[in-house]
């Protein structure tokens, strides 16, 4: 296998009787960018705890769940608890409406769609993902929010209206429902991208052999495709969530703002980020900087785990299936 | 687990789009490359901007200096000048003490004389509906939800109000304009002012944000029943309808160049920051519009470019306000200029 000669060429020279300058530079230059990342994220936190130490050592871990959120000079009181809802609300949803759809979009490019159309349909999917966040919170502004309001939002409350989730519409669509909408955009190529390569890993005899044995094409991807990619496919969700959450420009410019928990997906609300982005610039006191940055480290910690679960999930299903990979590979 | 080259790829791209972005981000931070004279850099107050475009080519003119005003909105002027990126930030709130005390050795310094609208969309309504701060502040607490409130309705005799749902539109980002609103709600009514309060952002017990001016100005013209609040600049630009607001002699003041001049003359005297209250004025400026503000200009008492900077100001506070009217910038009071020179003439390197 090439694979194994050319672990040998690489390992030979530190093994062997010579060391040469080209690879002694690269492992410097690798080593170092690899230690300047590590170095980065722990700077990083170590700066965003820094910043937060004052709201930290006000309010402890209360600021988590408290529900308020008042700059007003005087009377301040800061908590993350109504952030941390729309954070929730709103990237669950946007999964909920953004998984099915990759999957589709994923099973269609590497199953089912005609040759000829596959490589410009997914080079399109990927573009998607290259358009900056601020002009689609832009187009959500002037374009997607406005139309939800009178073609959705209204419709879905005049018959749903007796279901909390479909309440009163905010006026010009700046709501948590828009930015749903937003955020399922934003995430959708990224997951459909890498399930559309797991998809295309899965190995050709197993596929051929569901259809051998009379399945069906939809009986194949149910019995075959998914189980085999399962996670990959939870890996890529997860790190669609990562996205969603940490997403502020966009959702900034749609989610309509404002300190409420309530279960209306028309009304306004405001994440983590999206309050982070709206009041960082031009925050009146120390304190009320110090809870921004305060959020900030809650987003932190929470992408943090997003991202260990989405690798713990890779490693525990590779080892599953550790027996057919190897063979595989 | 299969090797995915396209994951990588659409990374690559992200890296490529995220590298395009720091490129233009440190373009826009750093100094501009040509040096065709002095360069003048300022940001924030996106009220005062239309004021400040005026003055580039006047100011070129005169003294050579090129410029350069960004309207990112007065909260991010006043981290713009904290952290010394620009020659000057632009607020309409005045500094808070911690601000004062971030910045560093800045001083502020009133420069332009303008007023807040409270914006309605009401189809088939006049123009300059009237209204009074209590009324003011029962909407935007969410109290009075219709148009056709009987409280609306006793302000406007002879006209007829739609029962439309009223939907509430404010600023999202730390705004000067969202301070001189609540400062006047603050002033007129008792309940706003124990309940909510006065600030560049507020604890809006209703309604929906939108992002900077243009934002709420969006929310307004979209949305049949809005009422929202932004300089009167974008109102008369946007063609929004404006509130005719109650001052205290119980006239409906327009947010008119008289209405500023008079309610500016009830304040000559600043404080120690330079900063001056003339919201709400007393009844005997009897034409005050009541929700109008003088913005500032944050320079640092110690500058590099302090000759430059120093001839800037007093030509921004002596002729460059002749430019204002057309805008609906009332020149500075002589009290208030005498006061600005002051200040400026601290000014050193």
């Amino acid at each position: 296998m090439t694979a194994l000669d050319l672990t040998d060429a690489v390992r030979r020279p530190f093994t062997g009787r010579r060391v040469r300058f080209g690879d002694v530079s690269l492992q410097v230059v690798a080593g170092a960018a690899a230690a300047a990342t590590t170095v980065l994220v722990g700077l990083i936190t170590w700066k965003v705890i820094d910043g937060a130490r004052p709201a930290i050592s006000r309010y402890g871990l209360h600021f988590i769940w408290r529900i308020a959120w008042n700059p007003v000079v005087g009377r301040e009181v800061y908590g993350a608890g109504s952030f941390l809802f729309g954070t929730a609300i709103t990237s669950f949803f946007a999964l909920l409406l953004a998984a099915p759809l990759a999957m589709g979009i994923a099973l269609f490019l590497s199953e089912l769609a005609p040759r000829g159309f596959r490589a410009p349909v997914t080079a399109l999917v990927e573009t998607l993902a290259a358009v900056p966040s601020v002009v689609i919170g832009l187009w959500g502004i002037l374009v997607l929010g406005p139309a939800l309001r009178t073609h959705i939002e209204g419709w879905l409350h005049s018959i749903f209206g007796f279901i909390p989730l479909f309440g009163d519409p905010s006026p010009a669509g700046a709501s948590i429902f828009t930015a749903v909408i937003v955020l399922t955009i934003m995430i959708l190529p990224i997951v459909s991208s890498i399930s559309r390569e797991l998809f295309l890993g899965v190995p050709h005899e197993l596929k051929e052999g569901a259809l051998a044995l009379g399945t069906t094409r939809w009986e194949m991807v149910r019995g075959v495709v998914f189980p085999y990619a399962r996670g990959g496919i939870a890996a890529a969700l997860i790190l669609g969530l990562g996205r969603a959450m940490g997403e502020a420009i966009a959702v900034t410019q749609v989610i309509g703002g404002g300190v409420f928990i309530h279960a209306n997906l028309f009304g306004g609300g405001d994440t983590l980020a999206s309050k982070i982005a709206a009041s960082y610039q031009g925050s009146t006191t120390n304190l009320s900087t110090a809870s921004l940055v305060y959020l900030g480290l809650i987003l932190l910690v929470f992408s943090l785990l997003a991202n260990v679960t989405a690798q713990w999930i890779v490693r525990r299903v590779a080892r599953k299936h550790g027996i057919t990979r190897g063979g595989h590979a | 687990m299969p090797k995915s080259g396209h994951p990588i790829r659409t990374l690559a791209v992200l890296a490529a789009v995220a590298a395009v972005f720091a490129a233009v981000a440190v373009g826009a931070g750093a100094a501009p490359a040509k040096h065709a004279g002095t360069t003048i850099s300022g940001a924030g107050s996106t009220f005062v901007a239309p004021l400040v475009s005026q003055w580039i080519s006047p100011l070129g003119a005169a003294y050579g200096y090129e410029l350069q005003y960004s309207a990112v909105g007065s909260g991010a002027g006043i981290t713009s000048i904290t952290a010394r990126t620009v020659d000057f930030g632009a607020s309409d709130a005045p500094l808070t003490p911690d601000q004062f005390t971030a910045c560093n050795g800045c001083e502020q310094i009133p420069w332009a004389l303008g007023a807040t609208a409270v914006l309605y969309n009401l189809p088939g309504v006049k123009n300059l509906l009237h209204i009074d701060g209590p009324t003011l502040a029962k909407i935007f607490m969410g109290q009075i939800t219709t148009w056709n409130d009987p409280a609306l309705a006793a302000l406007n005799p002879g006209v007829s109000l739609p029962s439309t749902k009223i939907s509430i539109a404010h600023r999202s980002d730390n705004s000067g304009t969202t301070f001189n609103f609540t400062d006047f709600l603050s002033s007129a009514s008792p309940a706003w002012n124990t309940q909510i309060g006065r600030g560049v952002a507020v604890n809006w017990p209703v309604g929906s944000g939108g992002k900077g001016s243009s934002g709420v100005a969006a929310i307004v013209s979209q949305t049949p029943g809005a009422i929202g609040y932004a300089d009167i600049a974008y109102a008369l630009t946007n063609h929004l309808h404006y509130f005719a607001v109650k001052n205290k002699s119980g006239k409906y003041a327009t947010p008119g160049l008289r209405g500023m001049l008079s309610a500016a003359s009830s304040d000559v005297k600043p404080a120690a920051d330079n900063s001056l209250s003339i919201v709400n004025p007393p009844a005997k400026f009897a034409n005050a519009y009541p929700i109008s503000t003088f913005t500032y200009v944050i320079v640092p008492l110690q500058s590099s470019k302090a000759p430059d900077l120093k001839k800037f100001l007093f030509w921004a506070v002596t002729k460059g306000q002749t430019y204002g009217p057309r805008l609906l910038f009332e020149p500075l009071p002589k009290g208030v200029l005498v006061v600005a020179e002051k200040a400026i003439a601290k000014i050193h390197s």
